[in-house]
């Protein structure tokens, strides 16, 4: 089956999974600047995290669920905070749309394990929503998935401070209930903007996706 | 009539100093606030609308407050494809022009507050201006 992918302008929306009800299997979707959604999308491979609970956090806890993923680290005063709070309003609207939440995910993964330790993401990711969850793990399993997703991060750790600076990338990765690589939205982030397009993009998958 | 007069003349001179300094460097502020943090967060960041009335140029330097250890100008930036901060010595104001400190850009980077701060508090931090110019401003927290 052939699908067209490469998201639409917001207005495209309700457009958009209209003309693809209509002729079933393809869907003529135009650039755009928010959300790229890949046609065809990249399977996930093995990683391992730890999530706030200590629980491990691998591949399988993407299966079955849309999962929205961020980078960052808590001591980050302005982008991380930011962004966090933008997903979780995209999140109170998905809960009140019709389909709801119960198959999402919100999970921040920490690029700083070394300051960011499973109780201090917990208190940092609840803080935004009850709901999200936040992972983090060593170097070697970070750079796997940033790879995979390609996300990038440095952390410059300087011995003796606390305050040593960090990069990553600011994008938000959407990952499909099947662990594939499905879209990707690019900064700058507006809750409206993640959660409209995920409405779409939800009804053109439709069960196939899970 | 002249008792209004009086209540008028008497609100004015209530709001003078603030409004006289503000005046005198030519340089106003509007929406100051910061960002509400998770617990245990000691990084804060401040965000303001600096307009500049005056037709020269004002330099921002720096900002100092002692609700917080340090506050240093910060910028968010991106840098081969990756976000990050870095320190800004000072910003120049054109004349007659605005600059924002929005989350994304400009912000005010805010270091271990002496006590937790929750939405609805009011911290005071002060703008410095080269020629020496110190602008306080009230920021309010916000969630």
């Amino acid at each position: 089956m052939m699908t067209t992918v490469v998201l639409a302008v917001m207005l495209g929306g309700v457009w958009l999974a209209a003309a693809y009800r209509e002729n079933g299997s393809r869907a003529m979707l135009l650039p755009d600047q928010v959300m790229t959604l890949f046609p065809d999308p990249k399977p996930l491979t093995a990683f391992a995290f730890t999530d706030q609970e200590n629980r491990v956090f691998d591949l399988s806890r993407l299966k079955g669920k849309w999962s929205f993923l961020f980078f960052g680290y808590t001591h980050c005063p302005d982008i991380c905070p930011m962004t966090l709070a933008i997903l979780a309003r995209a999140h109170e609207n998905i809960v009140k749309s019709t389909v709801g939440a119960k198959d999402v995910q919100f999970v921040f993964i920490s690029v700083d394990p070394n300051r960011d330790t499973a109780s201090k993401l917990k208190q940092y990711v609840t803080y935004f929503d009850t709901t999200f969850v936040g992972v983090t793990g060593d170097n070697a399993q970070l750079g796997n998935l940033a790879g995979q997703l390609g996300a990038a991060y440095q952390v410059a750790i300087t011995p003796g401070t606390e305050n040593y600076p960090v990069y990553h990338t600011a994008a938000v990765f959407l990952v499909d209930p099947r662990a594939r690589y499905h879209a990707v939205f690019a900064p700058p982030l507006d809750a409206e903007g993640i959660s409209k397009r995920f409405k779409v993009l939800r009804e053109l998958e439709g069960p196939k996706a899970t | 009539m002249r008792w209004r007069h009086r209540v008028l003349v008497g609100l004015i001179l209530a709001l003078t100093p603030i409004a006289a300094a503000a005046e005198e460097a030519g340089v106003s502020v509007r929406d100051a606030w910061v960002r509400e943090t998770p617990p245990g967060v000691a990084m804060m960041a401040g965000y303001m609308v600096l307009q500049n009335n005056s037709s020269r140029s004002q330099v921002l330097v720096a900002a100092s407050s002692s609700a917080f250890e340090t506050v240093t100008i910060h910028r968010t930036i991106v840098k081969d494809g990756m976000t990050g901060m870095e320190h800004t010595p000072q910003i120049e104001l054109l004349p007659n022009a605005s600059l924002l400190f929005a989350p994304g850009g400009y912000h005010l980077m805010l270091l271990n507050p002496k006590r937790t701060l929750h939405a609805g508090d009011r911290i005071d931090i002060h703008l410095k201006f080269r020629g020496g110019l110190v602008l306080p401003v009230a920021y309010e927290v916000r969630k």
